[in-house]
């Protein structure tokens, strides 16, 4: 634990101009119980930053102090410049939070849900009402807008939990796990709408249990773990940090020493074993590679029946830095 | 204030959408009123009837006649008094009348009543009880009493006789005790200048228990919206995080002065209770809400969840109400009476016997401080003990 700790370093330096959120040594414990421990991470604008975590990792006390909702016993916060916490008014106009729950009231229409956060928001007149016809729009809500949202379905709900946060156009979003209980349907479109906000130019902070969904969204990710940063950077970075390589099965028959020889010759591949007919293949970059590696297997008289290839993911990266599973 | 107020109000909607705090709020509490009023009220506000005594009494015998003549005081004009009628009825017939109806208690004073009592030699007066309730219990105790007195006139005759003295002044001095006039004198008053008829009680009562469910809806709002996460939501709102505390506090504080002045407004009417001075009882309103909403977040503090938050809720408006005479009175001395005096419910009853009784704002000055104080102490407590919840 303690020598993948060491991977991950603070940001180092002032903010950047493109940074809307930084961390800095995030800590907080509950009585005996650290949630979070010096945890250090930056999101710039247009970026979407994953929180990769199993459950009680420690991603929604993060969450819960970059959002102002409680105090951080060390570190900080700091949002478009401005420190945040609980009694800070600022920074907390530069954020929208979408939390786990559905952080919606069931007697009131999606309509007044909306009305209700964003005067809340400090918006009114008809700037909060035609927002409020676009983020409806957006959500595909526009004709469900008057009825109670105890009536929703429950991926209208997470569709206007969403809303909500995109609201008042924040810089900073921060959604913590908004795709847990929902189907596939609607947790494709949250996932669509999340992509399009950050092509967009919006700052996106994302945490979630789904490593598919952090490789798919995420230009960075940190994973996280009892507390802890464990390590973050590109999907691809953090996979050569683990020092896995991609892995090519070659089946067929002919002439499979020769080829194996002629394989261990090529610089992309790091190792070969062979097994009767089969050769096993340890390969950095696996896509770029495999075009020389059939082309040299063939040319040295093996004849290829199938070919398949195994890249590493976030999956197998954490279980390399926790040494568990990312669902236990 | 301006997201205070969107607050507040969005709160009162839901409140209102809901149905539920109107069902709590006033209409079971009327209910109740009604359902107690019925067990109770009859019983306890029974009017007293009028009394016939049905009388065979010797004629020509003075103290005979003066017997019958101690139910004269009885307050015979019947305003608010009892009303007693004698009828005269031989000896014979007295048991009969008593028995079938027509009269209410029976009197039977046998022959030389008069003359046996100045002789010393006893003689029976029979008195039988027919079926009149309370009038006729206080008709016998009056007869009773009058029988005593007499008696003791015949006794001093005795003594005197015994000491020596000639008949004529034995006479005398049986005349003077029998004409004498109680040294002790009861006068009339009511057990309490605080004190409600029983239907002022209930519906003071009701109101009062049914109030601390009702500031409940407003206050541990805060509860539920952690659990449902909208607490979370508008915590990151850019807006101090003392507003989302101060709006629960005024929805609990709106909906407790408008649901308890409906149920004493409503209550009065329908059971006819005039509470007296609408300022006071004002005033005493909006303390005991500001005490009962200061309660509230103690158990907002307390509760990790919202059924947590229920159940605390439950226990501290049944304790209290009751403790506070929700339902019946409750005396007691010492250290829980003292206890009970600081109760907010019982502070609150208090001051609408003391309106109820004719006091104004200047006669309330004893529950108020006890409500505002109650206040005071619940809000520091609740601000000194931890959230349970803040970490959930």
């Amino acid at each position: 634990m303690t020598e993948h700790a060491t991977r991950h370093t603070p940001p180092e330096g002032p903010p950047g101009d493109g940074d809307v959120l930084l961390v800095t040594d995030l800590s907080r414990r509950f009585g005996d119980l650290i949630a979070v421990d010096g945890v250090s991470f930056r999101v710039g604008r247009g970026e979407t930053y994953g929180l990769l975590g199993p459950n009680g990792a420690g991603k929604t006390t993060t969450i819960s102090m970059v959002a102002g909702l409680i105090e951080a016993d060390a570190g900080t916060v700091t949002v478009k410049g401005h420190r945040m916490g609980p009694a800070r008014v600022e920074p907390k106009r530069h954020i929208g939070l979408v939390p786990q729950e559905l952080a919606i009231y069931p007697e009131l229409t999606a309509r007044e849900n909306l009305t209700f956060f964003g005067r809340l928001q400090g918006m009114s007149g008809t700037t909060l009402a035609s927002r409020v016809e676009d983020v409806l729009d957006v959500i595909g809500l526009s004709d469900r807008a008057k009825d109670p949202t105890k009536e929703f379905s429950g991926g209208m709900k997470r569709r206007l939990n969403i809303g909500i946060g995109l609201l008042h156009e924040p810089e900073l979003l921060i959604l913590d796990e908004p795709t847990v209980g929902v189907d596939p349907q609607s947790r494709n479109s949250i996932l669509e709408s999340v992509e399009s906000l950050s092509t967009a130019g919006m700052a996106v902070l994302y945490t979630t249990h789904y490593m598919e969904e952090a490789e798919r969204l995420c230009d960075r990710i940190g994973i996280i773990d009892s507390g802890l940063l464990q390590a973050e950077g590109t999907r691809d970075e953090l996979i050569r940090l683990t020092g896995d390589v991609d892995h090519i099965r070659l089946d067929g028959s002919g002439d499979t020493v020769a080829a194996e020889a002629a394989l261990l010759a090529l610089p992309a591949v790091e190792q070969v074993d062979r097994e009767r007919h089969t050769l096993h293949l340890a390969v950095h970059d696996a896509p770029t590679a495999i075009a020389e590696i059939v082309t040299e297997a063939t040319s040295a008289g093996m004849r290829l029946n199938d070919v398949q290839i195994t890249r590493p993911n976030l999956e197998s990266v954490f279980l390399r830095l926790t040494g568990k599973a990312l669902r236990d | 204030m301006r997201q205070l107020w969107t607050m507040t109000r969005s709160d009162l909607r839901q409140r209102i959408r809901d149905k539920s705090v109107v069902i709590f709020a006033i209409i079971v509490p009327l209910a109740l009123m009604a359902v107690l009023d019925l067990v109770i009220g009859d019983a306890q506000d029974e009017p007293i009837g009028p009394v016939t005594v049905a009388a065979s009494v010797p004629a020509g015998d003075d103290l005979a006649a003066a017997l019958v003549g101690a139910l004269d005081g009885l307050g015979g004009d019947g305003a608010g008094g009892l009303r007693v009628t004698v009828k005269d009825a031989p000896a014979e017939q007295v048991r009969d009348l008593a028995r079938n109806g027509e009269a209410q208690v029976g009197l039977i004073v046998p022959d030389g009543f008069g003359a046996s009592l100045r002789s010393g030699t006893g003689k029976q007066v029979t008195v039988i009880e027919g079926d009149g309730g309370i009038g006729t219990q206080i008709v016998i105790s009056v007869l009773q009493e009058a029988i005593d007195h007499l008696e003791a006139g015949s006794s001093s005759a005795i003594a005197g006789s015994r000491l020596g003295l000639t008949p004529a002044e034995v006479a005398a001095a049986a005349q003077s005790v029998a004409a004498a006039r109680p040294s002790i004198t009861l006068a009339r008053g009511a057990a309490s200048n605080e004190q409600l008829s029983m239907s002022g009680a209930l519906v003071a009562g009701q109101a009062g228990l049914f109030l601390l469910f009702t500031v409940g809806f407003g206050v541990l709002a805060l509860v539920y919206e952690r659990d449902q996460g909208t607490l979370a939501r508008l915590r990151s709102m850019p807006m101090r995080p003392g507003l989302v505390v101060g709006a629960k506090a005024l929805v609990a504080f709106i909906l407790g002065v408008v649901a308890t002045s409906i149920l004493l407004t409503v209550g009065g009417l329908l059971f006819g209770v005039d509470f007296g001075s609408v300022p006071a009882i004002a005033v005493l309103v909006l303390c005991v809400v500001t005490a009962s909403t200061s309660l509230m977040f103690i158990v907002a503090r307390v509760a990790r969840t919202s059924e947590q938050a229920s159940i605390a809720q439950s226990i501290v408006a049944l304790v209290l109400g009751i403790a506070g005479g929700a339902f019946f009175p409750i005396a007691a001395t010492g250290f829980v009476g003292t206890l009970l005096d600081l109760n907010p419910i019982s502070a609150f009853i208090r001051g609408l016997g003391i309106t109820y009784g004719g006091g104004g704002i200047g006669d309330i000055g004893v529950p108020v401080l006890i409500m505002l104080g109650f206040a005071v102490v619940a809000a520091a407590i609740s601000r000194v003990i931890p959230d349970r919840g803040a970490g959930l």
